[in-house]
């Protein structure tokens, strides 16, 4: 990392303690309650804590999720593929969609952008249950969309409790905030790379696919993954207003620790597996992301 | 000529964006409009005017008592996440360590982690110390899962100021806290108030952590994800959605406005 102007320089904070001291009680409060938690799901994946005291210690699940079993292999890892392509559908349009809205705000030279973006991110900053049940509300069988189509004669459809109820909540919940990450990589292009282009006879539309979209791949690579993730996890927007159809592989791990039929077990397989694919991404994206931000220093 | 935008590609995108945003906003003017509706069922036409759905929601306890609940959580929490933030923030800008990456990359983690990964992380902490579920545990993993977002407030600012004050301020021979009190505390003061009132809103609105750790603590994103499968209710619970969305919109833009009116007058003078 290069060094800022906060930073203090110069040798008195070579041996000097206080920077790792402050860091101790945050540090700890994490590794207590974030790092060992994780742990302690990982112990009972394999039954080295169990609800049934006693239990040997066993990889039967791990094996069962990779292929030993084919039933219950086959329809948790058919699971999490729908909700990888779930979450990957929504990602895509929503990235898609947020594109030109930070471009607008970006390059447009409009005079009022942070304006206009406070107003595009507000909905993101109101409750997340609370824009679920407007459109809970809005997709009903009897809701202001199927009322208000009845006037025209049209109707009624089915809209909620489909996957493709799940697709547009989500959808809606995550694209104001999806825009930011690309506002800021656009907002910190060199127009003279643009001027340049120009200049050397490219007409607008090669300098954008050649300089601005090329410039603006981090930005979009971290929106992406600010998606992703959360949406593949996701289980509140499925049971609220996707049905069978929307359940989605963040309901399965719920439902193994509700209250019907426990199995913390498999349970804890599903959440580590879970977890390993999103650590995975996560750093494979940050290394994707790492060399420009040293180029541009 | 532009280099970035034609005339036209302006007009489109202009066009496009007035589109989403009433895309985005269309959904919550409609709960409004139905929380003023004369009917049991939010359904076109609209059936007259009334404000009974909000006086009910005054008079019901339930609900009254998980806004309350949620509002304490909430304050707590964010005292103790932008608390460990401060100490974490200043470390991680000031000093510099061996190993600063990884605690970075660790204190940043909850950001990236799916929610209902870590709900059940703490169930079975919680579960096999043999430690009560309720408000503390809440309190607990919401201080967790708001941490990142304070110190992303806080180290920005952290960055901007100047070193050299409170190295003046050694030299001249104040401790360290005096250092920090009236030095360091003052001129980051308001990226602390809004890093409190986004820890804040995140706590009160959080429903995945919570449902795996609240036992029989009922928060109000608890009541209303309860309350959404009872359609009886859904009139009252669409009243208070709006009062909420309203608030919650007011707190976060005067925080964002505040913060860049108080740190620009800091900046000058």
């Amino acid at each position: 990392m290069a060094s800022t102007p906060g930073q203090r320089a110069g040798h008195r904070s070579r041996f000097d303690l206080t920077g790792p001291g402050l860091l101790g009680l945050p540090v700890a409060w994490l590794v207590v309650f974030f790092l060992v938690p994780i742990g302690i799901v990982a112990a009972y994946s394999i039954d080295a804590l169990s609800i049934v005291p006693g239990s040997p210690v066993t990889l039967r699940t791990w094996r069962e999720l990779f292929g030993g079993d084919p039933f219950l292999g086959h329809v948790y890892l058919s699971l999490f593929w729908k909700s990888v392509k779930m979450s990957l559908i929504v990602s895509a349009i929503i990235v898609a969609l947020a594109y030109p809205l930070a471009y607008y705000l970006a390059l447009s030279g409009t005079k009022r952008k942070y304006i206009l973006l406070l107003l595009l991110i507000a909905p993101f900053l109101t409750s997340y249950l609370l824009r679920v049940l407007a459109w809970k509300v809005l997709l009903g069988d009897e809701g202001p969309i199927n009322s208000a189509l009845g006037w025209f004669g049209i109707g009624p459809y089915t809209l909620i409790y489909t996957q493709f109820a799940v697709l547009l909540v989500l959808g809606y919940v995550w694209l104001p905030f999806v825009a930011l990450p690309i506002f800021v990589s656009l907002e910190s292009l060199d127009r003279r790379l643009l001027e340049a282009a120009s200049d050397l006879g490219a007409s607008r539309w090669q300098a954008f696919c050649r300089v601005t979209l090329p410039l603006s791949a981090p930005g979009v690579a971290a929106a992406f993954l600010f998606v992703f993730i959360p949406t593949l996890g996701e289980f509140i927007t499925p049971s609220l207003v996707g049905g069978t159809n929307g359940y989605m592989y963040g309901n399965q791990i719920v439902d193994l620790f509700g209250t019907g039929f426990p199995d913390w077990r498999t349970g804890s397989v599903l959440a580590l597996f879970l977890l390993a694919v999103v650590g995975a991404l996560t750093i494979v994206f940050s290394r994707l992301l790492q060399p420009r931000q040293v180029a541009t220093d | 000529m532009d280099v970035a935008l034609s005339r036209s590609a302006t007009w489109a995108l202009r066009a496009f964006f007035g589109f989403v945003i009433v895309f985005l906003y269309a959904p919550i003017v409609m709960l409004l409009i139905f929380s003023f509706n004369d009917s049991e069922l939010p359904t076109f036409p609209l059936s007259g005017f009334t404000l009974h759905w909000y006086h009910e929601f005054l008079t019901n306890p339930d609900l009254q008592d998980a806004l309350l609940t949620s509002a304490k959580i909430a304050a707590i929490s964010s005292l103790g996440a932008v608390a460990l933030g401060i100490l974490a923030s200043i470390a991680l800008v000031r000093y510099r360590f061996r190993g600063s990456g990884p605690v970075s990359a660790l204190l940043l983690s909850p950001l990236v982690i799916p929610f209902v990964v870590f709900g059940i992380s703490l169930l079975l902490l919680f579960h096999a110390i043999g430690l009560g579920l309720g408000v503390r545990s809440v309190v607990i993993g919401h201080m967790v899962i708001t941490l990142p977002y304070t110190m992303l407030v806080l180290i920005p600012r952290l960055q901007q100021i100047d070193a050299s004050l409170e190295e003046a301020a050694y030299d001249l021979g104040a401790s360290r806290l005096r250092t920090f009190r009236s030095i360091t505390l003052p001129l980051i003061l308001p990226a602390v108030v809004c890093a409190y009132l986004i820890a804040f809103t995140t706590s009160f609105d959080e429903y995945a952590v919570a449902s795996f750790v609240r036992g029989s603590t009922v928060t109000f994103p608890v009541y209303l994800y309860a309350a959404l499968r009872f359609p009886s209710q859904l009139p009252q619970v669409i009243a208070v959605a709006v009062m909420v969305i309203a608030v919650s919109l007011i707190v976060v833009v005067a925080a964002e406005v505040g913060r860049r009116v108080a740190e620009r007058r800091l900046d000058v003078s």
